[in-house]
């Protein structure tokens, strides 16, 4: 059994009320733990041009590859993926392992442009340009972090005996998910602008004879949050993004 | 008491490898790769695939791990066949060096494709979270009487998410790895100074015999 960690500002605490005394007094434990429990998130959106998408364009998200020591998970960019392209408002998103394998071997780790400047020498390259078209990608999304355990602490113990079984203790564990989006404007060969998301999350579990998981979910979370900012990014014109978002 | 001997060394083989088979992780690195968006490179070239990289498998017993047997062959294939077919203005497949005297005329050079080195790591401990793999292949020019051009050595790294079944990673992370060697084969090939030469060479003979046709 997991049960989802409650936002911060919303621990609820059991009602003490004469019938449940033994309620109550499990209630006052785990209430602080609930409490420490939960998900903080920044989103910092930059956008520095006015350009939106239209019909007919696409987008593309691709993960920054070329780090040795983490890149961004395929399933987050998955997860943005199909969040960004579902709903009334949904944006067209081109596959990203479609999109590399049309322009092969242009995007694979090592060749990947790394700025604007090289985007546009790559354009110059022939067939290259053509290709891009045909796709019907306007912006390009670089997804680059990587969500990490940053912490964890506590200990549960159990035992087993003729009588029965059970757990004493507490564990808890913070993940933090740092991810960067840049956009790319393929149409004016220029940068448009970046999402900085940095979403914490910490977790618990508290054990009095049953292990209680509440999960703290941060990269469902910057998942949902940068989908948000990304399509307000690309359907909002200049103006968008003056400062940061803090929640 | 011969035959009870028998019986129990026969037995003990059969539980040691039951237990070793038990402890193998294979890999069949099925995968299609893509045609390079690039110009083709003026030349017919021959394509000698021999018998050791059609049937490459890799084979290795990692520290503390099981024993991994990685199989290559149609890989090595899947990602060659259309690379040079893209690279070249024509290709064909050849079966040895130096080509047959009635092929030399048509075919300007050969391309014999080894997979050379092969290394991975499957990490164990909690904070690993990839697989890497490395590999190289070893690229010889040849011209069609069988002498050296150049040899190119070309290298690929790939990483890949620890999720699920670590000989999935292990593929995905190999299948990264290979479509780097692709991308540097068929970016790079034209530039390695020996084959820049040889290009020229070949481009010379071409307008001359062109100059003498006309």
């Amino acid at each position: 059994m997991k049960l989802r960690c409650p936002p911060t500002s919303a621990a609820d605490t059991p009602r003490h009320d004469g019938r449940a005394r033994s309620a109550a007094v499990l209630g006052m434990l785990i209430a602080p733990l609930l409490a420490s429990c939960g998900v903080t998130s920044r989103m910092e959106p930059y956008k520095q041009t006015d350009a939106v998408i239209n019909d007919g364009e696409q987008v593309v998200i691709l993960a920054r590859r070329h780090h040795a020591n983490h890149e961004a998970e395929q399933e987050f960019i998955n997860c943005i993926s199909d969040s960004l392209s579902k709903g009334k408002s949904g944006i067209a998103v081109h596959p990203s392992s479609e999109f590399e394998d049309k322009m092969y071997p242009w995007f694979e780790p090592s060749m990947a442009p790394l700025s604007t400047d090289d985007l546009s020498k790559l354009l110059e390259k022939p067939g290259v340009l053509e290709q891009v078209r045909e796709t019907g990608v306007r912006f390009l999304i670089w997804l680059d972090g990587s969500t990490d355990r940053v912490a964890s602490g506590g200990g549960i113990t159990c035992a087993a005996g003729v009588g029965g079984a059970g757990c004493m203790g507490l564990a808890w564990w913070e993940d933090d998910a740092r991810y960067d989006a840049t956009v790319w404007d393929i149409k004016e060969l220029s940068s448009a602008g970046t999402i900085h998301a940095d979403v914490k999350g910490r977790s618990v579990m508290p054990a009095i004879v049953i292990p209680l998981p509440f999960i703290a979910r941060p990269q469902a979370h910057a998942c949902r949050g940068l989908t948000e900012q990304i399509r307000q990014f690309l359907t909002t014109p200049e103006g968008y993004g003056a400062g940061p978002e803090q929640g | 008491m011969r035959s009870v001997f028998s019986t129990v060394f026969r037995s003990t083989l059969t539980a040691t490898a039951a237990l070793l088979g038990a402890c193998v992780s294979s890999v069949v690195v099925d995968a299609r790769f893509p045609a390079p968006l690039i110009e083709p490179l003026p030349v017919r070239m021959g394509i000698l695939y021999d018998d050791e990289l059609r049937n490459f498998v890799h084979v290795e017993a990692l520290p503390q791990q099981s024993a991994w047997t990685i199989d290559l062959g149609d890989a090595n294939l899947a990602l060659l066949s259309p690379l040079f077919e893209r690279m070249f203005v024509e290709t064909r497949t050849v079966d040895a060096v130096p080509v047959a005297p009635q092929l030399r005329d048509t075919i300007d050079g050969v391309i014999r494709p080894r997979l050379e080195k092969f290394e991975f790591d499957v990490p164990i401990g909690e904070r690993d979270e990839f697989v890497e793999v490395w590999m190289q292949y070893q690229l010889t020019l040849y011209n069609p009487d069988g002498s050296v051009v150049t040899e190119w050595p070309v290298s690929g790294y790939g990483k890949a998410e620890l999720t699920g079944r670590r000989e999935d990673s292990v593929r995905r992370a190999t299948i990264i790895a290979m479509r780097e060697v692709g991308a540097a084969i068929s970016t790079k090939f034209a530039e390695q100074p020996d084959v820049s030469y040889w290009l020229r060479e070949r481009q010379d003979e071409a307008a001359l015999s062109a100059d003498l046709g006309s």
